[in-house]
């Protein structure tokens, strides 16, 4: 995906600055996240072979992405002989176009889809003409809001429900209450009318079973169920990499990813879809029709390096876990995809030039590797990107000029002595909380005192 | 047995103590320790900063000292999964060096991770009447796999009142160049986590890295705090 | 297949915790009469039932009890389906539509029942994919009433779909119908 030009670089470090003073924010992000680890670990115990179907997730999506086309072709065959259409498409904007084509001028009911908001659909139909309504309830928020979500599974964490209170009797004409169980009867009962004369379903795909056709959608609501069930045409968009070989690969998934989603056993619905309404059935859509997306995800998959990424299933359990992305939230990650996943697909899809700082964005802490039901790499991934972003952008003066001094002297021992005893010196001088130091120390010393001297190095001392 | 001491370049400069602790609960516990005084950082700073291109010569530099020793053992998780986890990737491109980074890597150990599983040790011969908590630095936990070997030992000092710390597993916040580059957020990271060590009723916080405690160390010092932060190696070496 | 009492039991179990209401019953008869009163105490005249041979007392009692058996499932306050199959594992139903069979009638009414005879449980996920042949245009897994917790991560149920789900649980014997 090339970005469009006026998109200018993510500043992540700006961005993490202000949710910081965002008091709101930091609480309402740190009890979202340490309540989604409680549950996890809770339904993620029961699971005696959680390290193996890890490992078999992994495997399952990585050999699939070596053989892409072939599990692409037999996806669409199958659909195709079910009597839905498929459609490729190459960036956002030819999947817009084939959506558009499909939806112009109809009542368009949408459940949640990242790839979705990856390719800006919303903006796109409504131009054409369509009135889309997001009916995750979430999802429904943030369109009466106008914004972004902030977190995969959890897209309003960053509101109050005071703030949704007001954003709901403006959307009912009612005065409701903060309340989270009143707010969700009066969404229930707008979006129920929109489903009831909707046109066109719109979803995303969590899994696209190439041996059966079959495409798999996961959620707790129910909307998605109604938005494949009611509306006369059914559009579900995916990403190339969401295919997954046989039915039999399924369990595997369905294991993995609602106890590192929500901490649920099970989601509330989980709907395998076959092509369209079948002869003598009386709901479900007439017309099925599934958009198949690169946007760059072929590039990855080429990249021997990166590919690993593109097993991601969306669950968020990275997000929850990193101590980075619970004091920032999403929005400051500047994309669709945030948190550890997010800052390494983001500078792959929108480049390094105007996401290279996600990538350092990272104490490197390790949570996310260790947590992803599908065993991405990710610190691995990040250090990678790192490298790249040094040698396609380079770093800024000073960093650099720190990195390479500090190579150079720890080549030579003899250099080394002298310059640790410049530092010690440089300690007495200024003591522990100077008034002025030279970067990198000058960011040390906001919040950290230095050490205090020591009297010789280690090698000066040592006796053998 | 022999162990040669990779010291690691902030406890060389910074924290000799903690380098001298190691050496001596290494002694205490039978091994003979020697110093290759060639040695001066395996390279981590950069490479996690994105300078390959330095970082290789440090590498390939650490690999050569050490290339001859039976064991090395270092007070630093974090240094020994550079070494043990991430040289093969740096060298990826050098299959002759890459080799000889996963042997030397092999024969690397972290210090309590040398003194429990390798020695089979757990008491040092410690004593040390305070009242101690442990934050588990990450690279050793998760990176190398640490679990409770740095507990085990603690367990076995004698007087010492280990206090559990409240999310521990969380991270302190240094991380590198991260704690200079995303400064804000490194501090809020600090915050929680001296909140924790606040809490614990601890006098001393210790760990397995000296730069975790750096950082942990400035901050409560900063905070006016009396708590100290010791390196595992210093309190194992107390007698 | 021999229903086998722990699976029984597990699924018991892990659909209650999904919040599900379970509720075993030993003959036709009892079934007629236990939905029936749940449906009353509901206040409920509006019904859509599956056309399903499990459902016929079901039926019968509805339409002896003066209540409108409806083929809209948007106009009914309950919809009544047979499962194909359950995981005990995980508490899930596994319905599947198909003529007479309507996606709509476990998710448009507020409130959901569900019969499952006993011999249709299986473990876990895994034991389930080798029992599903010809996929139909839509199965479902139902795992408790639909629910949200979007706003503060307070939990609500019935976000779209049902509030409640009732599960009546046939006896081996009972459970005659092919799939």
């Amino acid at each position: 995906m090339s970005p469009p030009e006026s998109m200018p670089r993510i500043d992540f470090e700006a961005n993490a600055r202000s949710a910081l003073r965002d008091a709101f924010l930091q609480r309402a992000l740190r009890s979202a996240m340490v309540r989604f680890r409680e549950l996890q670990a809770g339904v993620i115990a029961e699971v005696p072979q959680w390290q193996a179907l890890r490992q078999q997730a992994h495997d399952v999506k990585l050999d699939t992405l070596a053989h892409l086309d072939r599990h692409l072709d037999e996806l669409e065959f199958r659909i195709r002989a079910r009597g839905g259409h498929v459609h490729r498409a190459g960036d956002g904007a030819e999947a817009g176009r084939i959506i558009e084509g499909l939806a112009r001028g109809r009542r368009v009911v949408k459940s949640k889809s990242m790839t979705s908001e990856e390719i800006g659909l919303n903006e796109v139909l409504r131009r054409a003409g369509c009135e889309v309504t997001e009916t995750d309830l979430g999802e429904y928020l943030l369109q009466l809001a106008g914004e972004t979500p902030s977190h995969i599974i959890a897209p309003v964490v960053h509101r109050s429900k005071e703030s949704i209170a007001e954003l709901l009797s403006a959307a009912t004409g009612r005065r409701l209450p903060p309340e989270a169980e009143a707010l969700t009867a009066a969404a229930r009962v707008l979006l129920r009318e929109r489903f009831l004369r909707a046109e066109v379903g719109i979803t995303g795909v969590n899994f696209a079973v190439a041996e059966t056709g079959t495409i798999v959608l996961v959620e707790n609501e129910g909307n998605i169920r109604l938005t494949t069930t009611i509306p006369r045409v059914h559009i579900a968009l995916m990403g190339v990499e969401k295919v997954i070989p046989r039915l039999a690969d399924l369990p595997v998934f369905l294991t993995l990813l609602p106890r590192a989603a929500t901490g649920q056993r099970m989601s509330s619905y989980v709907s395998l879809l076959t092509g369209p309404r079948r002869p003598g059935e009386s709901d479900g859509p007439e017309e099925f029709h599934l958009v198949i997306l690169d946007n760059g995800r072929r590039a990855i998959q080429a990249d021997p390096v990166m590919c690993e990424a593109l097993a991601c299933i969306r669950c968020g359990a990275c997000l929850d876990v990193c101590p980075i992305f619970e004091r920032t939230g999403g929005h400051a990650y500047g994309s669709v995809y945030s948190g550890p996943i997010g800052a390494v697909i983001t500078p792959l899809f929108v480049g390094l030039e105007r996401a290279g700082d996600l990538p350092f964005a990272s104490s490197l802490c390790g949570a996310c590797g260790e947590v992803c039901p599908v065993k991405i790499d990710l610190p691995r991934l990040l250090l990678e990107l790192r490298a790249r972003v040094v040698r396609a952008r380079g770093a800024g003066r000073a960093e650099r000029l720190f990195v390479a001094g500090w190579s150079r002297i720890m080549r030579d021992p003899a250099a080394l002595r002298r310059a640790g005893g410049l530092v010690r010196f440089l300690q007495r001088l200024l003591g522990r909380r100077p008034r002025w130091v030279p970067y990198p120390l000058s960011r040390w010393v906001t919040s950290r005192d230095l050490p205090p001297p020591a009297h010789a190095a280690f090698r000066q001392g040592w006796k053998p | 047995m022999r162990a040669a001491l990779f010291v690691t370049c902030l406890v060389d400069q910074l924290f000799p103590r903690a380098g001298e602790a190691a050496a001596a609960v290494l002694r205490r516990c039978g091994v003979a320790v020697e110093f290759p005084p060639a040695q001066t950082c395996c390279g981590q700073v950069a490479f996690n900063d994105g300078f390959w291109e330095e970082a290789r010569p440090l590498a390939r530099r650490h690999i050569e000292v050490f290339d001859h020793a039976d064991v090395v053992v270092a007070p630093s998780g974090s240094c020994v999964a550079m070494v043990r986890e991430l040289y093969p990737m740096l060298l990826r491109d050098e299959p002759g060096w890459a080799a000889r980074a996963r042997e030397v890597g092999q024969r690397t150990f972290e210090l309590s991770e040398f003194l429990v599983d390798v020695l089979h040790t757990e008491d040092a011969g410690a004593r040390f009447p305070h009242r101690v908590t442990y934050h588990p630095a990450c690279h050793g936990l998760r990176a190398l796999g640490l679990r409770d070997q740095p507990l085990r030992l603690l367990r076995r000092v004698r007087d010492l009142d280990l206090r559990p710390l409240r999310g521990a597993e969380e991270c302190c916040g240094f991380g590198g160049m991260f704690a200079v580059k995303f400064s804000a957020l490194s501090s809020a990271m600090l915050e929680t986590k001296l909140r924790a060590i606040e809490d614990s009723g601890a006098e001393v916080v210790t760990a397995t890295d000296v730069s975790c405690l750096m950082h942990l160390g400035g901050g409560l010092s900063r905070a006016g705090s009396r708590i100290r932060a010791l390196h595992l190696a210093e309190i194992l070496a107390a007698q | 297949m021999i229903a086998s009492e722990a699976l029984v039991d597990r699924f018991i179990e892990r659909a209650t915790a999904a919040g599900v209401e379970v509720v075993r019953v030993s003959t036709d008869a009892s079934l007629a009469l236990q939905v029936l009163e749940r449906i009353s105490s509901a206040g409920i005249h509006a019904v859509a039932v599956w056309d399903d041979p499990l459902l016929q007392p079901i039926v019968d009692a509805v339409r002896g009890a003066g209540l409108t058996i409806t083929h809209d499932p948007a106009a009914a306050a309950v919809g009544i389906t047979a499962a194909e199959h359950a995981i005990a594992d995980t508490g899930t139903l596994v319905l599947s539509a198909g003529p007479g069979r309507p996606r709509a009638t476990s998710l448009l009414p507020p409130l959901h029942v569900a019969v499952l005879p006993e011999d249709r449980i299986v473990g876990t996920l895994f034991d389930l994919v080798p029992r599903l042949e010809a996929l139909p245009s839509a199965l479902a897994f139902v795992t408790g009433p639909s629910r949200t917790a979007d706003i503060e991560l307070t939990p609500v149920r019935g976000a779209h779909g049902p509030v409640s789900v009732a599960v009546y649980l046939l006896p081996d014997a009972l459970g005659r119908a092919p799939v």
